[in-house]
């Protein structure tokens, strides 16, 4: 009986107009979209490669220690396609240094791209998804109900034994499949055009994460079919249930997220945090300040600052000033010196000043991995808060809620850029370590290249490598629940509904 | 034909969509009213503050002496924020509110590189990790809400009487069609106008009651004219409305194929169009452009340093070829500043050209010009701030002319006038908005978007000639 109905539903679905022209523009959009999205990557992942090997060069040239910047780039997330989220817009390089711990507000960006394309509103297939899919289910479902109360063939059905749950059923898997095909078929459209790209590379873990993102894009749009249903069946009347429909598409797709953000209190840390933060955090750097000046005072030479009043030839820049940004709560202190020579009266000096870099380079690791346990849990009130406060506002839509799980499949959100600047984090203590066990501080190369310039080559390498598709999981596991429950509430509503009502 | 605007009127006031449009237009231009006004002083404050650190910062440097003034050049000039920015935002966010007009690059023991015009580009999202939404400006509400409400209310116009039988017995009368026609129209058109001019006064009351908010005669005018846009833009959704519900037989099929084409050209083509116009910025040069500008410098220091040194320490000749280095320098840095500063605008431009097929993007640059906001007006403040840096030079090169103890040496503390200058007598800088000119750029796009009308009406007007009831 379910097979006969099922088979009746989707041969009065698949016959429409609507059918065919929602899988054409479907089919339309996502194409389109997928060539210019991998062109943009691709360019993107270009320019990473340049900058990856410039920074390299770079690296290479630098005589000396102090004065070596080493940089490591953020690799644009292929699956940004999909969802772009905070892929293109926070920082993808930043310096590993001993001086301060890197973090997402110390990113800088690279490449030669132009600020003021920002102004237009990049696409991502989820994008189209998001709007096309929820207007597709409605337009599929206005009709499910209302119009079979309109023709009367409601109370045909009904005089033959079936339960009214059949019909239901029947109805929502039907529509489903409908709605399913369009769906796939540009999905693997655009699969297609990515894995004929040369410079994507998908492994297994991308695979399954798009299995992740179709299994929630399915999920979305069942959420909307039954919005759809349900309107139909509280209104009963076809041209009632379109009109609701197309307002309620309008406000949960285009209103609800741009307006919300705007209409809720403004979720602010107060500002005394941030102060008190930066106060904390500076006043670590006094006492460094304070300790080396002792030094200074009491060795060999006393009255002589060898971050300032070593002359030779080269340059030095960014002497031993304390710098700091109260913003983001950045503080350093940092001396480079590319000497490449030294008067006759320096050189018996050298030995000190070996000495007080040997002593100055753990002295301000240490204040700058203390001022971190002070500055990370800072900035996690100051912003990343925030922030979540107005995502979970943005999810009261399922609009919102699909849109947060696809971007955590995909690795964009917010987590998946921090999990590189975690890994930059561990990077730079094997340097540190790497700068340790060399003696790199003591070293003559750390200011000076005159006998023999600063070796990089032992370095040890940069890797990242995205978590894997079981964390993705994890973390979109809570938005993926959250969308099935409102898939049950409202089928449970519908039901109760569809159930008492006069036919 | 007033009997069926009326008519229409009547049947529109009492349905169900007349209400939601209500409620949705009415909840957006509050939203967008209180987002003004708890942004809106904050702009202006920042500004104020901005344009006085400017003054100040001017005036010190012509007090100490006129080559202080000529080196350190005018400093920060600041982009006056529009009183109508919540009619349309303008990705103003992306644009720069300022221009950097004294850039400290060098300095030697005995020189200091002159100051340069150089354009810091904005990234608010760099360190920000917020969700980034759509500003809800009027450009938003006009281009998308209400050419969707617009298509709401026309749909089913014509096919929808044609289902219940009601416009055969409209026929039957002796009324001729196109009569016929506009009066839907009309009707259409009046009906839609009463909630949005109501939730626009809503919106501008809100805004007038604050004392933050000064709209001047001249930003009445230009509000005046910004509805009149918007209502022609909702003329373009009526006319596609009614042209593809007389071609339709069924209601339903009407609005798919609206809603569709709307999608593709309301909301996908503007930014499709965007990123395949722009590009990727052509390979580029694999050099970064600060790496280009050092190297740049670099080879010029060369140049000029063997010839530089030959002379002794003190002779005109040496304060000559310092005075022409540092100038050259300055010249060639701003050059290159300005060059990429072009470029990006071109890709800009050539995006922007190719996005205005979308109607919702005529519409909202039309928004933008007539706002004062936008790119048009970007280029319009960086057109400002060049015209004012050739007036700074030129009163720095007089200044220096009409000093008899001057040896007439651009570019060295020793080759110039050292006499302090009335601060009152340097040119000061103040970004202005010109009408005029936004009425000429606007001119295309106001006109572009009429025709769009027309031909759609004549559509309209053809179709519903020739269909069978």
């Amino acid at each position: 009986m379910l097979i006969t109905l099922i088979r009746r539903e989707l041969l009065n679905n698949l016959m429409t107009f609507r059918f065919a022209a929602a899988t054409f523009i479907m089919l339309l959009l996502v194409v389109a979209n997928t060539f210019v999205l991998i062109n943009d990557y691709e360019s993107r992942l270009a320019s990473h490669n340049t900058s990856v090997n410039m920074h390299k060069r770079q690296l290479q040239e630098t005589n000396t220690y102090s004065a070596g910047e080493i940089r490591v780039d953020r690799p644009p997330n292929p699956l940004s396609i999909f969802n772009v989220g905070f892929d293109k817009q926070l920082g993808n390089e930043v310096r590993i240094t001993h001086v301060y711990v890197p973090s997402l507000w110390d990113a800088g960006m690279h490449g030669s791209s132009n600020p003021f394309m920002e102004m237009f509103a990049s696409m991502d297939i989820v994008f189209i998804f998001e709007v096309i899919l929820s207007l597709l289910a409605l337009i599929f479902a206005y009709d499910a109900l209302a119009g079979e109360y309109e023709n009367g063939t409601l109370r045909l059905v009904l005089t033959h034994p079936v339960r009214r749950g059949k019909i239901l059923v029947a109805k929502y898997i039907s529509a489903m499949l409908c709605l399913i095909v369009p769906l796939l078929i540009s999905l693997l459209l655009s699969l297609i055009l990515l894995t004929t790209s040369t410079s994507i590379s998908l492994n297994t873990d991308d695979f399954l994460r798009i299995g992740g993102i179709i299994l929630t894009s399915i999920v979305y749009l069942s959420v909307f079919y039954l919005i759809g249903l349900l309107i139909s069946v509280v209104t009963r009347r076809t041209s009632t249930a379109l009109m609701l429909s197309m307002f309620v598409w309008g406000f949960l797709v285009l209103v609800y997220p741009n307006m919300i953000l705007a209409v809720i209190p403004q979720h602010e840390a107060p500002q005394e945090r941030r102060t008190a933060a930066y106060d904390k955090i500076e006043q670590m750097w006094q006492e460094f300040d304070k300790e080396r000046k002792h030094y200074l005072a009491t060795d060999d030479f006393p009255g002589e600052d060898w971050g300032y009043e070593l002359w030779g030839w080269g340059s030095r820049s960014s002497n031993f000033i304390l710098l700091g940004n109260p913003h983001t709560l950045f503080y350093k202190c940092r001396g480079m010196m590319n000497f490449h020579g030294f008067g006759e009266e320096v050189e018996p000096k050298i030995p000190h000043v070996r000495k007080h870099f040997r002593y100055l380079g753990p002295r301000i690791i240490d204040t700058a991995e203390k001022t971190w346990l002070v500055r990370k849990p800072a900035l996690e009130d100051i912003y990343i808060q925030p922030a979540n406060k107005e995502r979970i506002w943005l999810k009261l839509s399922p609009v919102g809620l699909y849109d947060a799980a696809t971007k955590t499949w995909a690795g964009t959100d917010v987590q998946g850029v921090r999990d590189f600047f975690n890994t930059a984090r561990q990077y730079r203590k094997q340097v540190i370590n790497y700068f340790y066990d060399t003696d790199v501080f003591g070293s003559r190369q750390w200011f000076s290249s005159d006998k023999g310039a600063a070796d990089w080559s032992d370095l040890p390498q940069f890797h990242y490598q995205r978590v894997d598709s079981n964390t993705n999981a994890k973390r979109a596991l809570l938005d993926v629940c959250l969308l099935l429950m409102i898939n049950i509430f409202l089928f449970v509503a519908i039901f109760m509904i569809f159930v008492k009502s006069e036919v | 034909m007033w009997h069926i605007t009326k008519r229409e009127l009547y049947d529109n006031l009492n349905s169900l969509r007349f209400a939601l449009a209500t409620v949705l237009l009415l909840g957006l231009m509050l939203t967008n009213a209180i987002v003004h006004l708890r942004e809106h002083p904050e702009r202006v404050k920042q500004y104020q503050k901005g344009v006085s650190e400017y003054q100040n910062e001017l005036h010190s440097h012509a007090e100490n002496s006129l080559y202080d003034l000529a080196q350190e050049g005018p400093g920060n000039l600041y982009k006056k924020p529009s009183d109508l920015r919540f009619c349309a935002e303008g990705g103003e966010t992306f644009l720069s509110e300022y221009a950097d007009g004294g850039h400290n690059r060098w300095s030697t023991d005995t020189l200091e590189s002159f100051w340069i015009l150089a354009y810091p580009s904005a990234t608010p999202n760099r360190k920000n990790v917020r969700p980034i939404v759509t500003k809800v400006d009027w450009g938003f509400i006009i281009g998308y809400v209400l050419s969707l409400v617009a298509l709401l209310f026309t749909f089913d116009s014509i096919s929808g009487e044609r289902e219940r039988g009601t416009l055969r017995l409209t026929l039957a009368n002796s009324i001729p069609r196109h009569t016929v026609l506009i009066g839907k129209f009309l009707g259409a058109l009046i009906s839609i106008s009463i909630p949005f001019t109501l939730s626009i006064l809503i919106n501008l009351l809100v805004n007038s009651t604050s004392s933050d908010v000064h709209l001047g005669t001249e930003a009445w005018g230009r509000l005046g004219i910004i509805f009149f846009i918007a209502l022609l833009y909702t003329c373009l959704f009526f006319a596609l409305g009614l042209l593809v519900s007389a071609r339709v037989q069924r209601s339903a099929v009407s609005l798919v194929i609206l809603l569709l084409v709307w999608i593709v050209f309301v909301v996908f083509m503007p930014s499709t169009l965007a990123s395949i116009a722009g590009g990727s910025p052509s390979s580029g040069p694999t050099l970064d452009f600060w790496e280009r500008s050092e190297k740049r410098g670099d080879e010029l220091s060369n140049e000029y340093d063997s010839k530089r040194y030959k002379e002794p320490e003190d002779s005109t000749k040496r304060i000559e070829l310092d005075g022409e280095f540092v100038i050259k320098d300055a010249e060639q840095q701003e050059q290159l500043h300005a060059e990429r500063l072009n470029q990006r605008i071109e890709q800009v431009n050539r995006a922007r050209d190719i996005t205005r097929f979308s109607p919702v993007t005529i519409v909202q640059h039309l928004l933008e010009s007539f706002a004062g906001t936008g790119f048009e007006r970007h280029l319009q403040f960086l057109e400002n701030v060049q015209t004012y840096a050739r007036e700074f030079r030129t009163f720095i090169d007089d200044t220096d002319r009409a000093d008899p103890d001057s040896l007439h040496i651009l570019g060295v503390r020793t080759g110039m006038s050292q006499k302090p200058v009335s601060p009152e007598a340097v040119p000061k800088f103040e970004d202005t908005l010109n009408l005029s000119k936004d009425f000429n750029t606007a001119a295309t796009e106001l006109l572009l978007l009429v025709l769009f009308v027309v031909v759609l009406l004549s559509g309209a007007y053809l179709a519903f000639v020739r269909v069978e009831v």
